[in-house]
Formats: C-alpha cells, structure tokens, sequence
C-alpha cells in the first residue's frame, strides 16, 4: 500500500510541476521538459520510499507489501505508468492531436455546424492542414526517420528500421496484408 | 507458506491483461470495430483480473489483506492499459506512422507534394470526421458538421487543459 499511496502522491506533484514549468518556463521542446520533470520527481520518489517507515506511520500490518522489494518496484511501475501512459499521453493528445484539434475547432467555429472545406482550411484555429503536416514532416526529420532531398522526402535507415517495425505491428493486428 | 498478496495481485492483473492482449487483437483480426471491442474485452478482463486477486488473496487472508490485493489489481491493469492504448493508436491513426509506412512500400522515396496531396487534403478531414461521426463526437448537419453533447464535453476538457498549460492551438 506504500507503493499507491507514495506513487499517487507523486503523480499529483509531478502534474503540478508539469503545469507550473508549462505556464512560468515555455519550451519549445515541452515533451524534453516533462522528460526532466519526471526524471526530478523519480529520484525524489526513490530518496522518499528509502526515507519513510514500511508503514508510512498509519498504515495497519496486513496492508504492508512483502517482500519491500516488490513494493519498490510496483511504485516505481505506477508512477512511471502514470506519466508515460497519463501525463505525457494528455499531453500529446492536446497539442497533437488531429481528431481532438477538430473537435476543438468544431467548438470554436463561428456558427454551430461547419463544413469539411471549413475544417480542412481552418485547422487549428485557421492554420491549415498543410501547416499541421509541416510540423509532422519536420518532427520526423528532426528524429532523423526521414530525410527532404531536393523536394522529395527520403526515408533513412533508421526511419525503414521504424516503418518495418509498425508495418508487422499492423500485420499482428490484421490491418496488413500477409508477405 | 502463503503468497503475498501484492504478489497475487501482481500475477493475476498481468495475466488477465496478456488475456485481454490477445482476446483484442484476435477481435481485431476477426474484423471486429476496435473501439468497442478494446473497451469491452478490457472490461472483461479487468473484472477478470480483480475477482481473480480478490479471491485468491481471500483464500489465505484477511479483509485488509484483500483490500491491498485489490488496489493493487485494479491499479496494475490500469496502468498497463494506460500504456497498451496509446502504443496501440500510434499504430493505428498516426499520421508519422503512416507517412513512413507509405514511404517503405513504396521504395523510400517520395515527392514533397505527393505526400501533401494524400496527408494534408480534404480526403483525410473526410476520413476523420468519419471516425469522429462513428464515435458519436460529431452529427451530420446537412452537408455539415456539428458537435454531439458528448463531443462538445470532449472538446472543451481538452481545451481547458491546453489554457492550463499554456499549449496554444496545436494540432
């Protein structure tokens, strides 16, 4: 019980850090910044379960987890779960994502129902779908899985690397043709 | 000698997900709507996974010691679930994703514009709001578009966590 009660109490500290460093310190790299805050409240996790009684002074006997070393592991699981799986997935939800970005501007629109012209020349907030993919084609570039060669886009080792790797995660699913 | 009950918890909530794991992408392949099927065969599975800790831990246990195998279930398959999803959507609706699989089977090689015209056109709009309308998120209204109750709920917690956070448009 030891390891919910510390790794809960940490995810609410980790979201707070989260939003004050968003707010007080923009970055253009915010996935990078939540990378370090997670990192931060980690280590500051692991010092807090060394330094706190099996108990946490109120907890009764039977619910004390046995071994203590499985009771480290599941917190450190739990919080690590709760940032890669919630925190940082909210995040790429909200600012990446295209389905939620157009109900969003569905919300935004100046009268109650739009049409797919509409959506396609004013996503997110009037920048244009083009603009949505410039920024896609730049993020993949910048993890080097693509390269941009006199207007065509090339795809490096790395990237062919990646795109087998999905091509037979889609197989495993059924949404691939076999070989 | 009687287990642990984290331990019990531990094994049961990690065999019920590897459960789920298959029942869902045997669904999948069976041609089965992934949405609903995620959520109902993980429904199944996560009461799988919390009856299972439950009375395995009631076996040897006491009341206390239920209540921990419990949480630990529930928590356990929840944060695998937390994680399974967005592994699952990245293969299924990621734009990247996509961008670099068409570029593979195609040789590794694409004009700029080509890619423009398949990823950034009216046609994908179309194909979202089709998966938006199937979801219940959005209502033909005419030749338009509007948000359902539950759509609009959907858009506006989202969009006051990017006010929260200072994120801008996005998209």
């Amino acid at each position: 019980m030891k390891a919910i009660c510390l790794a809960s109490a940490m995810t609410v500290v980790l979201l707070a850090l989260i939003t004050f460093c968003f707010r007080l310190c923009p970055s253009a790299h915010r996935a990078r910044q939540m990378l370090f805050v997670y990192l931060f409240c980690l280590a500051v996790l692991v010092a807090l379960w060394f330094a706190t009684p099996d108990d946490l002074g109120l907890l009764g006997r039977s619910l004390l987890t046995e071994p203590a070393w499985l009771d480290l592991a599941a917190m450190l699981f739990f919080f690590s779960a709760g940032f890669f799986g919630g925190a940082l997935q909210l995040y790429n939800l909200c600012d990446r994502g295209f389905s939620l970005r157009i109900l969003i501007d569905l919300l935004e629109a100046p009268i109650g129902a739009v049409d797919v012209d509409y959506l396609t020349a004013n996503y997110s907030s009037g920048r244009g779908l083009v603009w949505m993919y410039r920024k896609r084609i730049d993020d993949i570039v910048a993890a080097r899985f693509i390269d941009q060669v006199n207007k065509r886009i090339v795809l490096t080792a790395k990237g062919a690397m990646f795109a087998d790797l999905f091509i037979h995660a889609r197989r495993v699913l059924g949404l691939e043709p076999p070989h | 000698m009687t287990s642990s009950p984290t331990l019990i918890a531990l094994a049961a909530a990690t065999a019920w997900f590897l459960v789920f794991f298959f029942v869902h992408v045997g669904g999948l392949r069976a041609g089965f709507e992934n949405a609903r099927w995620l959520l109902i065969s993980y429904a199944a599975c996560f009461l799988g996974a919390v009856v299972t800790a439950t009375l395995l831990t009631a076996w040897h246990h006491g009341m206390q010691a239920v209540i921990l195998a419990t949480m630990m279930a529930i928590l356990t398959s929840a944060c695998l679930f937390a994680l399974y999803v967005p592994a699952l959507y990245t293969v299924l609706t990621s734009l990247s994703v996509q961008t670099m699989m068409l570029l593979r089977r195609l040789g590794g090689a694409l004009p700029e514009a080509e890619l423009y015209d398949r990823f950034a056109s009216r046609k994908i709009t179309e194909q979202r709001l089709a998966t938006l309308l199937a979801s219940g998120y959005v209502a033909p209204k005419g030749p338009s578009y509007q948000l359902t109750p539950r759509g609009r709920a959907i858009a506006k917690f989202f969009r006051s966590v990017k006010i929260l956070w200072n994120l801008g448009p996005g998209g």
